[in-house]
């Protein structure tokens, strides 16, 4: 009997995934362990390594999207056969017609069209696909094998919302860039946070300390670049252990206090936000967290995160000051209850008992789930993170 | 418009020619008395005597040659090989001679002569009474090839043979014998190289020749059960092919699933491809299937004959393929 492939669950919360390249092709040998094909996730996109060992006897899904569970593949002895489950019988095809468009759909039991950049249209539906202007690339085919028949087309041509939408003012053709997994991810996620109530805090920290404590620790060890964003994680995560109740998610039935502060640090990566997490980011030292910061961040810009790299933050820290920007109010990142929106330092004119100084001030913005947290508490929790930024020998 | 059997429907054919046209007779092994092996030319010896309808002695060289020779002299003679496998003996006189003198002589001699032959499975007639071998003669320029499917069909395309300045080979299957079906009162000739569409659908096309074609017409029947709307179209003539007819069909329904008795490798349904992809590249929404027999000798045993020879089934299934269904 051939082993079937199915779509893995890579992370909490994982239905669905897209197949992006299979590294081997059929009837190739795949040792166990050895990267199979590459997967997108909502989250990351990664390579996923073969659970067998022998011939990789079938294909079934040589490109996209699957939900978990799925069977995408058999590996098997040479010259054995797999019976591929054929495409959902007749009576299946009015739920399974409106699926037409390639971003956010899935068909159980059909394959993508695509195969190895090539698309599998048959002749006729390539000729209507070119009569309408349809892009094939965005077409799911339903026929034998994934193809896409002249149906296909027509079903396409008619939801397409006749793009692009009319807009007189506009010179020039407008682009359509399809949804990737990731940009979808962010617009699902950001519109629930936009369900939660939160309410915004806002203080302004004097760094001269920390600013001090990052240059003495790249003066220290050069090797390991120490940035202010790691000071702030390690700050939060102590203002964390001491307020556990703003460390904590919200649901249905109950507050989940977490044990640990897994420090969440949103990074711009060329494919979109991701959040990359430096676990338990209370019990690192200063250098540990830079050490991780850095290598998940560096994977971040990679697009080689892990799911493992993403999943269990606890808290966020969104820092735009590199741009310039003063100060602004993040979204929240569900489930988490909080998010710190981290400014740039600057020189800013301070008044201290009755005295004019110049400091370099950073103003902060949390954004709390007022579900889980009350402002008190919120203030509180900021008032520790301002403190520990002042006098960060504190966190320790 | 009465009904008749395939078999009474070749006979009348030659009976009308016999009747009204000096220069027809036919000829070929125990025809005479004996009626012929499949008593298609019973009673044609009483009307018309024996210097019009011959016995001949067993050499399918002579019956051929003798019969060009004749068709070359001006008269338009039947010739009967009584077995299709036993055209292979016959070969020489068809394929250098028959095929070759009107194009050598430049038109200064016509070779006027039809050649009848009968084959085919499901009965078991074994591996060398059985064969369907059109696909070796539709390869040869300068040779007519029909193959009539229904009663109608054979009596005026049989005709038309008869009446053709070359020579045309009339390709009859042992099972088509006893099918009935109408006929007009009068004989109606019908044109060599015109295709007929026996049943009208938007799905699929099915091109069938000899009892693929009544296989099909079942097929199209259960398929129509399933919401599949099925073509059926007979080429009636192999060769010249009625491209144009074939391609229409195809180009309405963007399906095509091309049928015959004879073995699916090289065959005939193999030049209908390609025809069909050229022609109507564009218009095709699904490979074109090809249901025939499979690449073995025809066995003995009926249940192993079976097996080889294509049934309804077969070609419901590549109708389903075509399809996605």
């Amino acid at each position: 009997m051939a082993n079937e492939v199915k779509l893995p669950r890579l992370g909490q919360g994982m239905e669905a995934g897209t197949v992006t390249r299979w590294l081997k092709s059929e009837g190739e040998q795949v040792a166990k362990g050895e990267p199979l094909y590459e997967i997108d996730t909502d989250k990351v996109t990664q390579e996923v390594e073969s659970d067998f060992a022998g011939v990789l006897l079938k294909i079934a899904l040589p490109e996209g999207e699957a939900p978990v569970g799925e069977t995408i593949a058999w590996i098997g002895e040479a010259g054995e056969t797999v019976e591929a489950p054929s495409a959902p019988p007749p009576s299946a095809a009015p739920e399974a017609a409106p699926v037409t468009l390639v971003p956010g759909t899935t068909v159980p039991g059909t394959g993508s069209s695509a195969n190895g950049g090539r698309i599998k249209a048959s002749p006729l539906a390539r000729r209507l696909a070119r009569e309408r202007g349809v892009d094939l690339a965005r077409i799911r085919g339903t026929g034998p094998d994934g193809r896409i028949v002249a149906e296909d087309v027509e079903r396409g041509a008619a939801a397409a919302p006749a793009a692009p939408a009319p807009a007189p003012v506009v010179s020039g053709e407008i682009e359509s860039v399809p949804l990737t997994s990731i940009r979808k991810t962010i617009a699902r996620r950001l519109t629930a946070a936009w369900q939660a109530p939160v309410f915004q805090l806002t203080v302004s920290a004097d760094m001269t300390r920390a600013n001090e404590l990052v240059a003495k620790a790249r003066e220290l060890d050069p090797d390991v670049r120490v940035t202010v964003t790691d000071v702030l994680a390690k700050v939060c995560a102590a203002a964390l252990r001491r307020h556990p109740d703003v460390n904590v998610a919200y649901t249905e039935d109950a507050l989940l206090r977490f044990p640990t502060a897994n420090i969440g640090i949103a990074v711009a990566a060329p494919q979109g936000l991701v959040v990359p997490v430096v676990p338990s980011a209370e019990a690192r030292s200063l250098a540990d967290i830079a050490r991780a910061r850095g290598e998940v961040v560096e994977r971040a810009r990679a697009n080689k995160l892990t799911a493992a790299d993403l999943d269990g933050g606890t808290f966020t820290i969104s820092n735009l000051g590199m741009y310039g920007v003063e100060q602004f109010v993040a979204v929240l990142n569900p489930p988490q209850a909080a998010i710190l929106a981290v400014g740039a330092t600057e020189d800013r004119p301070v008044v201290e008992d009755g005295e004019l100084f110049v400091r370099p001030m950073m103003t902060m913005t949390l954004t709390v789930d007022h579900r889980a947290v009350d402002g008190a508490e919120g203030a509180d929790f900021l008032r520790t993170v301002k403190r520990l930024l002042e006098e960060p020998a504190l966190a320790l | 418009m009465p009904e008749i059997t395939y078999r009474e429907a070749v006979r009348d054919a030659l009976g009308t020619a016999l009747r009204r046209d000096e220069d027809v007779f036919v000829m070929g092994e125990d025809i005479a008395e004996m009626g012929g092996s499949m008593g298609v030319t019973q009673g044609l010896l009483d009307e018309f005597g024996p210097e019009r309808v011959r016995n001949t002695p067993i050499s399918e060289m002579a019956i051929v040659g003798a019969g060009i020779g004749a068709a070359m002299a001006g008269m338009r003679p039947v010739v009967e090989i009584m077995y299709e496998d036993f055209l292979t003996l016959s070969l020489e006189q068809i394929v250098n001679q028959a095929a070759k003198h009107r194009y050598m002589s430049g038109g200064q001699l016509k070779i006027p002569l039809t050649i009848r032959t009968q084959g085919g499975a499901g009965w078991s007639p074994g591996a060398q009474h059985a064969q369907q071998l059109e696909a070796w003669l539709v390869h040869v320029p300068g040779l007519k090839v029909v193959y009539p499917s229904t009663p109608e069909d054979v009596r005026g395309l049989l005709w038309s043979a008869i009446y053709d300045d070359n020579p045309v080979i009339v390709f009859e299957h042992r099972l088509l014998y006893p099918v009935r079906g109408e006929v007009a009162e009068e004989l109606e000739p019908i044109p060599i190289g015109k295709s007929r569409v026996l049943r009208e659908g938007n799905d699929v096309t099915v091109i069938a020749t000899g009892p693929l074609v009544h296989h099909a017409l079942k097929a199209a029947a259960e398929a129509e059960a399933d919401g599949i709307s099925v073509e059926v179209v007979d080429p009636r003539t192999l060769q010249p092919l009625d491209e144009e007819g074939l391609v229409a069909s195809v180009k309405k329904t963007n399906r095509a699933v091309i049928a015959h008795e004879a073995v699916t490798r090289m065959g005939f349904g193999a030049e209908v491809a390609a025809v069909l992809q050229y022609q109507a590249f564009d218009w095709l929404d699904a490979p074109i299937e090809r249901v025939g027999s499979k690449f073995a000798p025809l066995a003995f045993a009926p249940v192993m004959e079976q097996f080889v020879v294509p049934q309804v089934e077969d070609v419901l299934a590549a109708i389903r393929r075509t399809v996605g269904k």
